[in-house]
């Protein structure tokens, strides 16, 4: 034992107090955080072009602005790397693109989680997680960005469950879902391009949601039988509550590779699932939902026979694609997005 | 001296107390009144309100207008608020039933009291807490809204009528110089 190995290491007992003087203020999400001091803060801020007093996102129902400043506070008390705070930045700025994020997402008994994409070189110069366990746990920027989100609503928006978050049972992953897509092994352009920033570009997209469903479709060689076990799972009626139900895919690398292979384009595979996911009008009705085949708002009698079948996609936003995890198995994810997806994508600005 | 932790919620500095909200003057009672109905649009409010409406009408020779919000989980915007005012003496309005609606209509009902006009809220008793909590933020603790039981959505038509009359005397001591109703 050695007097140089005692004062190396960190105080315990010292950065147990301050978790814990942590957990006291109330602005924890129930796991450890990490207390954040100036000189650390000012390392995140040391990453970014905009100002400190900067206003990244406000939530008027509530009254509450989120400054670049508060954000770094939370980003570094989640865990972050300062290095990780131009993506925490993106990723908040994707999120609050949402319509449902600025109208009341974050206190609605939906409870929902964001799904935030990553694309482009960003993913291994951060050392992302890009293949096998894409929705976690494990990998500390994966884990932690989302987690930051998480923290700039509960503290910089003061959205706190049992108060103004009214989350019914929420969402599981809710605040830790950050995927890096698996750009290598995807046969098509990375999402970020769908949504208008050119393929090699760092970009963030995010979208809220409310939950996923496992597809395990793996011993059949014709890419229609898998596609129609998508459609199938995509057009269910649990969450049907409105005439409209926007997914998001999260392709395995040999789900999207057997599409690719048998000559379907990313438009493809939307347009496919667009015309074929859905219930009849009478499966609708004996379920309770017959009110799903009236245009939103309308209080009309519903228009359909009992035969109609009820499309709960129109158009390919309403379906983003993306491919993640390892290229294991044919288990692939259809994720529920929590109103509508902007379509668009935030490059990650890094200082110049 | 070790470095302070800091504050994550970005209050410090500034704080977040608002000055408090004025609440609006009660008439004495509601005969012969204007009674505006702001429709929150959540499954079973136009029947629940439609019914309050008849009630008042038939006991209060109250005259009615309604409006129906353009997006239940948002305070109303100001053109409407604003035309409420101009023909209202009176707006109840509901049914707050889920996180961001209840809070809306609690910001609505605040927000129409500080333009002069007395207001009920009615929400459900699931969202007592998202309601007193928005009330504070907005200037008004201890707002007095109406509770109504929890669920509304999923009630017959008869249902949503017994629960109408049922919180008929709250809204009626809540909109008049009559001793608050318990919320």
């Amino acid at each position: 034992m050695t007097d140089a190995v005692v004062d190396a290491a960190p105080d315990p007992d010292e950065a147990q107090r301050a978790v814990e003087y942590c957990y006291d203020q109330g602005w924890s999400d129930g796991l450890p955080l990490v207390p954040a001091t100036k000189p650390l803060v000012e390392k995140f801020l040391a990453t970014t072009d905009k100002e400190p007093d900067d206003i990244i996102g406000s939530l008027e129902q509530v009254g509450r602005d989120c400054t670049v400043y508060t954000a770094a506070i939370n980003a570094a008390m989640a865990g972050c790397k300062p290095e990780y705070f131009p993506v925490v930045l993106a990723a908040f700025e994707a999120l609050m693109r949402e319509r449902a994020a600025q109208g009341g997402g974050f206190q609605s008994t939906s409870g929902p989680a964001p799904l935030i994409v990553v694309n482009g070189p960003i993913r291994h110069e951060l050392e992302f997680n890009t293949t096998g366990g894409a929705f976690g746990p494990g990998f500390r920027p994966n884990a932690t960005i989302p987690r930051a989100i998480g923290l700039i609503v509960r503290n910089a928006f003061g959205i706190r469950q049992h108060v103004l978050g009214q989350a019914t049972q929420g969402v599981p992953g809710r605040w830790s879902i950050c995927i890096a897509e698996n750009e290598e092994e995807s046969p098509w352009g990375p999402l970020a391009e769908d949504a208008g920033v050119p393929g090699g570009v760092s970009a963030v997209s995010a979208t809220l949601t409310r939950t996923c469903e496992f597809i395990d479709n793996r011993s059949t060689p014709v890419a229609e039988e898998v596609l129609a076990d998508f459609a199938d799972t995509i057009g269910r009626l649990g969450p049907q509550i409105f005439p409209q139900t926007p997914v998001a895919l999260v392709l395995c690398p040999e789900h999207a590779q057997q599409f690719a292979g048998a000559g379907y384009s990313k438009a493809d595979v939307q347009n496919w699932l667009i015309e074929r996911s859905g219930r009849t009008a009478g499966e609708l009705r004996r379920a309770g939902k017959g009110a799903v085949l009236r245009p939103r708002g309308s209080e009309d009698a519903e228009p359909v026979s009992d035969e109609h079948f009820h499309r709960v996609l129109s158009q390919p936003q309403q379906i983003p694609v993306i491919v993640a995890g390892a290229k294991n198995a044919g288990i692939s994810m259809v994720v529920r997005i929590f109103g509508e997806w902007s379509g668009t994508a935030v490059p990650i600005g890094e200082k110049k | 001296m070790p470095n302070a932790i800091l504050d994550p919620t970005g209050t410090t500095a500034t704080g977040t107390s608002k000055p408090a909200a004025p609440r609006a003057p009660r008439p004495a009672s509601l005969d012969g009144k204007r009674v505006g109905l702001l429709i929150n649009t959540k499954q079973n409010a136009r029947p629940f309100l439609d019914e309050v409406g008849r009630l008042l009408t038939e006991k209060y020779g109250v005259s009615l207008t309604k409006r129906t919000k353009l997006n239940f989980a948002m305070p109303e915007a100001d053109e409407v608020i604003k035309e409420l005012v101009a023909n209202n003496d009176v707006v109840i309005t509901g049914v707050g039933d889920c996180g961001s609606c209840s809070a809306a209509a609690a910001t609505d009902g605040i927000v129409l009291e500080a333009a002069g006009v007395p207001a009920a809220v009615i929400v459900t008793e699931s969202f007592r807490a998202t309601t007193e909590a928005m009330a504070e933020l907005r200037g008004a603790p201890g707002y007095k809204y109406a509770v109504t039981g929890h669920p509304v959505a999923m009630l017959t038509e008869d249902q949503v009528k017994e629960r109408a009359a049922g919180v008929l005397d709250d809204v009626v001591a809540l909109l008049t110089d009559q001793a608050q109703a318990g919320a």
